[in-house]
């Protein structure tokens, strides 16, 4: 599994990044975790906002943290 | 001159201030608009806004939605950015975009609240309304002078979903926000039902009057210089806010994750400095002359509802993400302030007054681009500018070229051109600062020529007739451009 969290270093992207590794490591999960900070690479998905969660390649979240219970089941959903 | 002497005395102008915008009226202000900038952030999803921006949306909507987006959605400079990026590559286009851009550091709930309280209702009312006439218009006008490029990329992203996603707002939010918002109003309004005391009662205490003639002399007022000195009752407000800082440390850092004892203890001091804050405290000799007033009554109720909507009504984890966003504005800006303030005040011991009154005491064309020149190249972080704007103000400046300044400053850093250059290019940020450099001058200029008395028609008409002028010149560069196109499309030249 891929993850990757997108954003440009402000405070709520290093939540993300917080969050999505405690899931994932409370699942179990085995992923390579990516911080996509370049602003033109954070543009090529079709997000409004950031902080975004994005897994596989689909954007799960965009423009909030979500809490830890959402993050694990979008996870489980692959 | 003795050198000691000077030194002190800035030092002294410089706490002076510093205790000045710790006083009632300011925090009464600002500790409310934290938690409302908390709330914008955490409680308003971006999609209720962003489904009013797509590429379909039609311009009577797009332009509105992005003005409304800059107030709620730009709370912090990193959400502007990426956000303008999507408007424009995404969504409704450059127009709604710098629109979007424009408004959103310019009615800032924080800024606009702190410059009424501390310089006047005017200029923050002048503020909020300019900064939107003006940011639509310059969207408007950008998007016609640059409608073959906005064409181009249109084509381009016509698949994105982005905006296509939709989120309303709940009414139990609504109303929250109500009551937020009425925190902060009954706090700051000067308005004789919430200022006056309805009940007095005097604490005993002689050192009470001993303590504000010691407070006189360590940190003197000094009107020539607008510094009000600190009252006993500051001094209370002081300590109650450090307690703050200390809890919050312990309790708002990482609220995200649950609350613990501290969160709980910094709440309540919150609410506890409001109240003390909405009393009518003055130092007599026989002690603490202290008067319930009727925002003191209006304080108590509202935090009270507050509190019991936030326990009853929200999902916890909502709670604690408006808790960490509100925490998170205040680490990013109260230091910064206080600095400012300080040096700010120092300031004004130190430039001379007849240098502002030269070049800004007047409502000219010349002061208020001075004013917006300033603004442009000297960066102050967020909120600084308006103790900047205080000094230049009890230096003689114009509120004229004042406005034209607090307009410019949030709009335009050496960060913000570079960022916006890298989204839409050299040619498109050019014009847009010269847009903005334009229109803050005009800003300035009408509402000084207010301020002077000038006949309220006269004004709007002026400005009525400066737009319809930008929008005729725009209009015929728009057909001549179009003409062009069709002339080589035919073939012929």
């Amino acid at each position: 599994m891929e993850i990757k969290i997108l954003g440009g270093g402000c405070p709520n992207c290093k939540r993300l990044e917080k969050v999505a590794r405690e899931a994932a490591a409370d699942l179990g999960i085995e992923a390579t975790f990516t911080k996509v900070q370049d602003f033109s690479q954070i543009m090529a998905y079709d997000i409004t906002s950031t902080p975004a969660l994005v897994v596989d390649e689909v954007v799960k979240v965009s423009g909030r943290v979500p809490h830890k219970d959402e993050v694990k089941a979008l996870l489980q959903e692959g | 001159m003795n050198v000691l002497l000077y030194v002190i005395n800035l030092l002294q102008t410089g706490l002076g201030s510093l205790a000045a915008y710790l006083a009632a009226h300011v925090l009464l202000c600002l500790l409310p608009a934290f938690f409302i900038a908390g709330a914008l952030a955490a409680l308003i999803p971006k999609e209720a806004i962003t489904r009013y921006l797509g590429r379909d949306a039609p311009k009577w909507i797009s332009y509105p939605a992005s003005a409304v987006g800059g107030f709620v959605l730009a709370v912090c400079s990193c959400t502007i950015m990426p956000l303008f990026a999507s408007i424009y590559k995404k969504g409704a286009g450059l127009g709604p975009a710098i629109t979007f851009l424009f408004v959103g550091p310019a009615v800032n709930i924080l800024a606009i609240s702190f410059t009424g309280v501390q310089i006047g209702m005017d200029i923050a009312l002048a503020r909020i309304i300019l900064s939107i006439v003006f940011g639509v218009g310059i969207g408007l006008l950008m998007s016609v002078f640059f409608r073959k490029d906005d064409e181009a990329h249109n084509d381009e992203t016509s698949s994105s979903r982005a905006f296509a996603q939709g989120a309303k707002v709940p009414a139990t939010t609504w109303v929250f926000f109500v009551l937020l918002l009425g925190v902060l109003i009954a706090g700051t309004l000067q308005v004789g039902l919430l200022t006056n005391s309805y009940a007095t009662f005097t604490l005993p205490g002689t050192w009470a009057s001993g303590f504000q003639s010691w407070l006189d002399s360590v940190v003197p007022p000094n009107a020539a210089l607008g510094i009000e000195g600190v009252s006993v009752h500051g001094v209370l407000l002081i300590g109650l806010l450090i307690g703050i800082g200390v809890t919050a440390w312990f309790g708002l850092n990482t609220v995200d994750e649950g609350f613990n004892r501290w969160t709980y203890v910094a709440l309540a001091l919150v609410a506890l400095t409001l109240v003390v804050a909405s009393f009518k405290v003055v130092a007599v000799d026989a002690g603490l002359s202290v008067g319930i007033t009727g925002k003191l009554v209006a304080e108590v109720v509202l935090i009270g509802t507050v509190w019991w909507m936030a326990a009853k009504f929200f999902d916890p984890y909502a709670v604690q993400e408006w808790l960490w966003e509100m925490w998170r504005f205040v680490k990013q800006i109260i230091p910064l302030l206080i600095v400012g303030v300080f040096v700010a005040g120092m300031a004004r011991a130190i430039i001379p007054a007849t240098w502002i009154r030269a070049i800004a005491g007047r409502n000219t064309w010349w002061a208020n681009l001075v004013g917006v020149l300033f603004g442009v190249f000297m960066y102050f972080p967020t909120l600084v500018e308006v103790p900047i704007a205080q000094t230049f103000l009890s230096l003689g400046m114009h509120r004229g070229p004042l406005l034209a300044y607090l307009l410019a400053d949030p709009e335009l850093s050496l960060q913000s051109i570079l960022i916006t250059n890298s989204v839409i290019g050299k040619r498109k940020t050019a014009v847009y600062v010269a847009l903005v450099t334009l229109f803050s001058t005009l800003s300035g200029l009408l509402f000084g020529a207010w301020v002077n008395g000038a006949n309220a028609w006269l004004i709007a008409g002026g400005t009525a007739a400066a737009i319809a002028a930008i929008a005729v010149v725009a209009a015929w560069l728009n057909s001549r451009s179009g003409r062009r196109q069709a002339a080589v499309a035919t073939g012929s030249h």
